[in-house]
């Protein structure tokens, strides 16, 4: 009994543990993406309010839940603001944004904060994840922030923070209309020779360290083989000494024995008549059906 | 009354014709039609490819009976429709890896593992890919469109499948279809430029007999193949992960029943559905266009070019090896992943010359490792241009 525990326990150990960093990766991947402290003729909230608001990014490409996660102004109090559980707005999707409005006002819903920004000094903003200690971002906007100019990433996610002049409350703070891989490919390589080039040698390589892995394996496998052939006193034979013919035969015998193929068969050959009423129960069209096999 | 009731039906009847095939087709649903019936001829009298062969034009045949567009969501490209459902396989790309994983459950790379220098005839066989991809740089196409046209050289159809719909989605159909139709069609395409750059006496060598390969190499290839591949290319992890876990089912020897469901029933059901939503989706208006004429030009070139890519990588090998382990260079042609169509092509073309000389073990190596080198390529490409 001991056993079959401590054998669920391994089991289960790895399984907890997997579970726990996805779900801690996953809250890790938010990120501030942009500020408003002033907001005088910008974005309304659902109140037809004017008010402050954060933005978060999930930078990840799986849905994040921010439910039961941290947002605060103040570093000596990470639990200030707790996103509500059990709002189904409060999942990201794959590089989506998420806005909470700074408003002071908690009671209007999941999405307004119990504070507010305040446009005379340099503001504090942290997110924590949901054991209220790990602090997944944080940012200080800078004091004299002007009104209806936000402060945010340049590119959403990533490290540059810079003022926006277009503010843009949850959508991408630079909207990309070409694709830069592509763009870059088609500048600086458009003979094709530089994927060629690379794409070549990757493959090559991969298929080279896996043919010099392998080579070492056989080698080893080959010792191997002839220590436990010599300790079992047999005689080893390389399989190059017999022919392919002899072991196409060999093959085939096994293929045929494997297969159900007999010189003398089960059934018996007779003249006389059979007879066997007509049940639905024998019916072949009413059996299951075999995959058919070739 | 009587006069209205016949006005009725009239109008009636002139309402039906317009909803009938007939009233809405174009010529270039027969020209389509005409195309499903040479696959279907082509896979029942000479037996090319018929698994794929026939889906794909039975499905040509489904996706060119034209209709009215009324919202009747019977069209494979109305969201909703039957066909649309069985169509998102093939468009959100799962099809692919799940027939990677029968691939993966009914391969057995012993002939690889064996002779485990054979890997890079695979690789070599690549440069059909990135040779088309040049080439159709050079007609105008955009770097994605060139990359999913360029993997019809890897003679993969899950692969060209998989690929053509996350980087040029608009060109999946012909894509798919030019790359099940070449694969179809090696037995005719491979043999001229096999004996083309082949002299008679290297179309003799006999290679060593594969020595036999023991279970734990057999369990630990899937492992080490998957870790490496995908540590160095990600981006092929939905494939080559279906394919390695495919076969570490079949070689562990404990997942029996798992392995037989992959390689049988699964694989099976699939690749119906691949085939017949492939087929489909070649309605006349989406397909008849100049763009697919030269994606199939495109298509025949890349095969030209990894078969001869092949061959010769195995030419220039067999300078720096021993007279005893020299490869028979009629297998460079199964570096392209066509399993085991093109392995069988070495065969048939080695025997002509020496009908003593079986070269299809030999040939299989190559042919699997053309099924990793081409899913890496794809991965590449993933990472470069999506």
């Amino acid at each position: 009994m001991n056993r079959i525990r401590k054998k669920a326990g391994l089991l289960l150990l790895p399984a907890l543990l997997l579970v726990t960093a996805v779900q801690a990766q996953r809250v890790t991947s938010m990120r501030i993406n942009e500020v408003l402290v002033i907001n005088e003729d910008n974005y309304v909230d659902d109140y037809g309010k004017r008010s402050g608001w954060i933005e978060l990014f999930n930078t990840s490409a799986g849905t994040v839940n921010v439910g039961g996660c941290f947002l605060t102004d103040d570093r000596n109090n990470p639990k200030k603001y707790p996103i509500p559980k059990g709002d189904v707005l409060t999942r990201v999707s794959p590089r989506q944004h998420v806005l909470f409005w700074t408003d002071g006002v908690a009671s209007r819903g999941t999405f307004h904060l119990n504070f507010v920004l305040d446009p005379a000094k340099e503001n504090y903003i942290a997110f924590y994840d949901s054991d209220g200690k790990t602090l997944v971002d944080e940012i200080i906007v800078p004091a004299a922030q002007r009104p209806d100019i936000s402060y945010g990433r340049k590119v959403d996610g990533k490290n540059e923070w810079v003022e926006l002049t277009k503010v843009t409350p949850s959508t991408n703070n630079l909207t990309l209309d070409t694709n830069e891989k592509i763009d870059n490919f088609k500048i600086n390589d458009s003979l094709g020779a530089g994927m060629t080039i690379t794409a070549m040698a990757v493959v090559f390589l991969g298929l080279l360290v896996l043919y010099l892995i392998f080579k070492q394996v056989a080698r080893l496998a080959i010792t191997l083989g002839k220590v436990r052939a010599q300790k079992t006193g047999e005689e080893t034979q390389a399989s190059g000494d017999i022919s392919g013919e002899v072991l196409a035969a060999i093959s085939t015998a096994l293929y045929e024995l494997n297969e159900d193929v007999h010189d003398i068969e089960r059934t018996v050959l007779t003249i006389q008549k059979v007879k066997r009423n007509y049940s639905p129960w024998s019916s072949k069209i009413y059996s299951l059906r075999e995959n058919p096999r070739k | 009354m009587q006069e209205s009731l016949f006005s009725f039906l009239g109008e009636n009847l002139q309402l039906f014709l317009t909803y009938t095939g007939v009233f809405n087709a174009e010529p270039g649903h027969f020209v389509m039609i005409a195309i499903g019936l040479i696959f279907i001829f082509l896979a029942i009298k000479y037996e090319f490819e018929p698994m794929l062969l026939i889906p794909i034009g039975f499905g040509i045949l489904i996706g060119n009976i034209p209709f009215k567009d009324a919202g009747l969501q019977i069209g494979i490209y109305e969201q909703g429709s039957v066909l649309n459902i069985l169509y998102q396989g093939v468009t959100s790309g799962w099809y692919p890896p799940l027939i990677f994983l029968g691939i993966g459950a009914m391969t057995d790379f012993s002939a690889l593992i064996s002779n485990p220098k054979l890997m890079l005839i695979g690789a070599a066989a690549q440069f059909g890919i990135f040779g088309a991809y040049v080439i159709a740089l050079q007609m105008g196409f955009e770097p994605n469109q060139a990359g999913a046209i360029g993997i019809i050289g890897g003679a993969d159809g899950p692969t060209a499948i998989f690929l053509s719909s996350k980087l040029a989605p608009e060109m999946m159909g012909a894509i798919a279809i030019s790359a099940y139709s070449y694969m179809a069609l090696v037995p005719i395409i491979q043999p001229p430029f096999m004996k083309l750059l082949t002299t008679p006496k290297e179309r003799l060598i006999r290679m060593k007999s594969p020595r036999v390969v023991s279970s734990t190499e057999k369990i630990i290839f899937p492992i080490i193949g998957l870790l490496l591949t995908c540590f160095l290319v990600p981006s092929g992890l939905p494939l080559l992960g279906m394919l390695f876990f495919g076969n570490l089912l079949k070689e562990s020897g404990v997942t029996r029943r798992l392995a037989e469901t992959a390689r049988g029933p699964l694989i099976d059901t699939i690749t119906i559905l691949l085939g017949v939503t492939v087929g489909a989706s070649t309605q006349a208006t989406q397909f008849l266009n100049l763009n697919s004429v030269k994606i199939f030009a495109l298509g025949a070139l890349s095969f030209v070019i990894a078969t001869c890519a092949g061959v010769l990588f195995v030419k220039f090998f067999n300078i720096f090896l021993r007279k005893e382990n020299k490869i028979n260079p009629l297998i460079g042609n199964s570096g392209v992943s066509a399993v085991p169509d093109s392995a069988r092509i070495s065969q048939i073309v080695g025997l002509r010359y020496d009908p003593t000389n079986y070269l299809l073990m030999h040939a299989m190596g190559p042919n699997v490792a053309g099924v990793i080198g081409s899913a890496v390529a794809a991965g590449i490409l993933l990472g470069f241009l999506s």
